[in-house]
């Protein structure tokens, strides 16, 4: 259960950012809208808790995460969230499969590599498991990024423009592999984005 | 996949700037470990070659070089003393033991020395073939000259005159080996011993030769030495057999306590013709003269070793510089603060210590292989695979090293911020 109330936010103390009120219970998907500039990123980074808003209330899973100091926020989204980015970051020196099994022992869950193996089998990259992230297509590594999301099984998964800079083609794929895989573990999923083509796909969204 | 196994592979995908950060380190902590081996290896070989030798007595002139020549064999002598003068010492009541040495002539560079047969009992030297000399011409070779020649017993050789090779041979009179000294890896290694009258004979003096030394080891168990008849006897045997103006080229001397060491060098330098140098006191000055090139080479390798820890830092920094996005995706995965600093700080110590252990290898890889070039053999007295003392301060300085270069990449890393990287693509 996800649940954020009156959240403001300022960089520099005189252009105030006010988010709409959100409300998501288990299971249950949410795309926001918005252009460029409105603060979605900003939101996002909020929700993940790399950002600390100025006022209002953030709760997940009853958690007050408007309360959590910095150590226990950084934990909380280890454990917690999975982020999905526009560019799709790794740690470009090791292969794929490292890549999962860092995201596993930093967030300190069970390494089960058997599970992540599965996992990017079920993106479709069951044989680039040892390739290095710069070895694979565009679309390959943004498969990658959304396995490397979600291999830890968050409970709530964040995505940022995830299909911007995708043709029509791979913008349905990669949609469909997001809602797939927060399905698969009962993630409540956000997309935050400027892509149109999005809304048809969801049934709740909301317009900053 | 942990952070240490995550600092690995950071080191060996860029492998230029490794490399090139470990050869600084390398070369700079090399050079130091090498000259402390050097230096260990001088002192040992200066302290072996001693054996107990208080006083050398030899023509006025450096005592350095008197030093270096009598006991090192590793100079031109300064000149040479009357017989009849130097045996006058060897009366002395302080004098525990007095060996005459007489050299000058060589065979293919080394050395011919005239003496007594106390030298070879001062190095307890023992015999690996055949005997020592018992008359004129009949030659001891230490090891390394009998395995460098092929010599034999039986063998004959011509000397040549002065201590380099190619002097004038002196061919009327043909040394013969009687006898092939067990390796002792100090320098009578590298001697040939004979009589002193050999010497004298070779260079036209006219001395009878007695054919047995008057004296053999038990002389100097001391009982009767004093005896006023045998008081002109000593060293050689009886002086009657000793030309008037015969002369030697120096005398050691070993004291019976160190009083002698208080008055016999004074009472020679300033009543005599000849001179008496103290080889603890030459060698003291001669290691403080190599102090200072040795710590000059020293600071050269320490400024190496800085600019290995600077060449590390660039690496560290640059890299960082790429990798900013790579550190907040781990801090987004739920990577601590302090796990970033464990990464980094793992990449600079194990270059600057990696470096330095290398470094410690290389230079006792180059000890052992100095021998295989250097012209005579080379012996050690013993070779040091340990560390030594003086080394090691070498790791914690790299260790040092390590953190300093790291230290500015360590701060970025640790004050990354992550919503501002991840959102700057």
């Amino acid at each position: 259960m996800l649940k954020s109330q009156s959240i403001n936010f300022s960089y520099d103390g005189t252009h105030q950012f006010c988010f709409p009120d959100i409300q998501l219970s288990k299971g249950e998907e949410l795309l926001i809208l918005g252009k460029s500039g409105v603060g979605k990123t900003t939101l996002l980074q909020i929700l993940a808790g790399l950002l600390k808003p100025s006022s209002g209330l953030l709760e997940f899973n009853g958690a007050q995460l408007h309360n959590l100091s910095p150590k226990e926020s950084d934990r909380f989204r280890g454990k917690h969230i999975g982020m999905v980015f526009q560019s799709p970051y790794f740690v470009k020196n090791i292969s794929i499969l490292d890549n999962l099994l860092l995201s596993l022992y930093l967030s300190k869950n069970n390494k089960d590599k058997k599970k992540a193996v599965e996992l990017l089998e079920q993106v479709g990259l069951g044989h680039k498991i040892n390739s290095k992230p710069n070895d694979l297509s565009q679309g390959e590594q943004q498969r990658a990024a959304i396995a490397l999301a979600v291999v830890k099984n968050p409970s709530l998964i964040l995505a940022d423009e995830p299909t911007s800079s995708l043709d029509d083609v791979n913008c349905k794929k990669i949609t469909s592999l997001l809602k797939e895989q927060a399905a698969s573990t009962k993630a409540q999923l956000i997309i935050i984005t400027h892509d149109q083509r999005l809304k048809t796909q969801f049934n709740k969204s909301i317009m900053l | 996949m942990n952070i240490s196994k995550l600092s690995w592979q950071n080191l060996i995908s860029k492998p230029l700037n490794t490399t090139l950060s470990l050869l600084l380190m390398t070369f700079g902590a090399g050079i130091i470990s090498l000259l402390f081996l050097l230096n260990n290896q001088i002192e040992q070989q200066l302290q072996a070659n001693l054996r107990g030798v208080d006083m050398v007595v030899g023509s006025k002139g450096s005592p350095l070089q008197l030093i270096l020549s009598s006991i090192y064999h590793i100079d031109n002598p300064t000149g040479n003393i009357p017989y009849r003068e130097a045996i006058k010492i060897d009366n002395n009541s302080l004098v525990d033991l007095a060996v005459p040495l007489s050299f000058g002539d060589s065979y293919n560079g080394f050395r011919i020395v005239g003496t007594t047969h106390h030298y070879p009992e001062l190095y307890e030297m023992s015999l690996n073939k055949g005997r020592l000399w018992s008359q004129s011409l009949e030659v001891v070779l230490g090891s390394s000259v009998a395995q460098i020649h092929k010599l034999k017993i039986g063998d004959t050789f011509y000397g040549t005159h002065g201590l380099i090779e190619g002097g004038h041979v002196h061919d009327e009179y043909a040394y013969e080996v009687v006898g092939v000294f067990n390796p002792s890896y100090t320098i009578l290694d590298q001697l040939i011993l004979t009589n002193t009258q050999s010497v004298w004979r070779v260079h036209n003096h006219e001395v009878i030769d007695q054919g047995e030394e008057y004296h053999n080891g038990q002389h100097h168990n001391n009982d009767h030495k004093h005896d006023t008849e045998e008081s002109t006897v000593t060293m050689l045997g009886p002086s009657s057999s000793v030309p008037e103006d015969a002369m030697i080229t120096s005398l050691l001397v070993k004291f019976k306590s160190p009083i002698g060491l208080i008055q016999l060098p004074r009472k020679i330098n300033e009543t005599t013709n000849m001179q008496a140098a103290v080889p603890a006191l030459e060698i003291s000055r001669l290691t403080n003269l190599l102090g200072f090139g040795v710590q000059t080479i020293n600071t050269i390798a320490f400024i190496i070793i800085i600019v290995s820890g600077l060449s590390i830092f660039i690496s560290l920094y640059n890299s960082l510089k790429k990798r900013r996005y790579e550190l907040s995706l781990m801090r987004v995965h739920g990577a601590t603060k302090w796990q970033l600093v464990h990464l980094v700080l793992q990449e600079g110590i194990i270059l600057s210590l990696i470096g330095t252990i290398f470094g410690l290898l290389i230079s006792r890889i180059t000890l052992l292989m100095i021998p295989l070039f250097a012209e005579q053999k080379y012996t050690f007295v013993s070779f040091q695979f340990y560390l030594l003392n003086e080394e090691l301060w070498l790791l914690p300085v790299a260790l040092l090293i390590g953190v300093a270069a790291s230290l500015i990449p360590i701060i970025l890393s640790y004050n990354i911020n992550i919503p501002k990287t991840l959102s700057n693509e």
